[in-house]
């Protein structure tokens, strides 16, 4: 049985600067917004809209950017705006955006 | 909830109001159905997860014709009961468990990759991947569990099983004693990833309340 998509992408993240929080084993979202972001972020790639790695590659740049600029330690870190960002960086690339 | 999350509100809502906005926007593209976006999260929240693992722990507690099964040959009772195809394909396919008893206590580790029965133990905890707790596990296993706050009698063995992309393996924890009464619904609303993977034990009374 082939893998499937939603296995693959999770996890490709797992144990990587951009994996997603957790908690007992499932994933942890603050906020349905979040819930959201993560369904849209994974069923675009799954469509094929552009490629799970190049999604990953701006999702880790976005964190790499809020490291850079933030105290590791500062509390307005939050895993899904850097998602969020990351979904627009791609969505824009694949032409998604325009109406 | 955490505090720290609320410190700005009209951030939240601002997030919220764009996702919102970029589904719309595709829907209306009709680049995604209504539905697509709940299929995949449906992936991780009802299909492959901790549940999956936590619902044959409490089969095998209450039927032993089951348990023997297991115990004998994973992948086929993992097959006997109602799951999506995916658990036993992919990562899932090579699974086995084994039994703690009063002698035996059983501790999962991977010290080469990260090989992690996710289909039935959902996502692994971030610890699992950090090389010191693979490694530390195998050299003092006894001092690992001591930090995750499981102290194990001196006379009980500890067998550290390691998972490899051939075999992932997972525990059956010990049955807390008090739970006669319960359904294997309500035991299975007991047993946590933790106790499938040998750092905690199951505990008669952890949260039952989603």
């Amino acid at each position: 049985m082939q893998t499937r998509f939603e296995h693959f992408a999770a996890t490709s993240m797992l144990g990587e600067v951009d994996a997603p929080p957790r908690c007992d084993g499932t994933l942890a979202f603050q906020n349905e917004w979040e819930r959201r972001a993560f369904g849209i972020g994974l069923a675009l790639s799954k469509e094929g809209y552009f490629e799970w790695e190049d999604f990953r590659t701006e999702l880790i740049a976005e964190i790499a950017a809020w490291e850079a600029s933030h105290d590791l330690g500062d509390p307005s870190w939050h895993y899904y705006r850097c998602w969020l960002a990351a979904l627009e960086k791609v969505m824009a690339k694949a032409g998604l955006l325009e109406r | 909830m955490n505090d720290r999350f609320n410190y700005s509100s009209s951030r939240e809502a601002e997030s919220a109001a764009k996702v919102q906005a970029l589904e719309d926007l595709l829907i209306e593209k009709g680049v995604i159905g209504a539905e697509t976006i709940d299929q995949v999260l449906g992936f991780f929240e009802t299909q492959m997860g901790p549940f999956n693992g936590a619902k044959l722990v409490a089969r095998a507690w209450l039927d032993p014709a089951f348990k023997q099964r297991l115990l004998q040959d994973t992948t086929a009772a993992i097959a006997e009961l109602p799951f999506p195809p995916g658990m036993a394909g992919a990562e899932g396919e090579h699974m086995k468990i084994v039994e703690n008893t009063p002698d035996v206590h059983n501790l999962i580790v991977c010290t080469l990759c990260s090989c992690y029965p996710w289909p039935t133990l959902g996502l692994p905890p971030y610890w699992y991947k950090d090389p010191t707790f693979r490694a530390r596990a195998v050299r003092e296993p006894r001092k690992v569990l001591e930090e995750f706050g499981l102290s194990i009698d001196p006379a009980v063995e500890i067998r550290i099983w390691d998972s490899s992309a051939q075999i992932r393996w997972f525990v059956l924890p010990e049955r807390p004693a008090g739970t006669d009464a319960l359904s294997e619904d309500e035991l299975a609303a007991l047993i946590t990833p933790e106790a499938m993977m040998g750092v905690a034990k199951v505990k008669a009374r952890a949260a039952t309340s989603p």
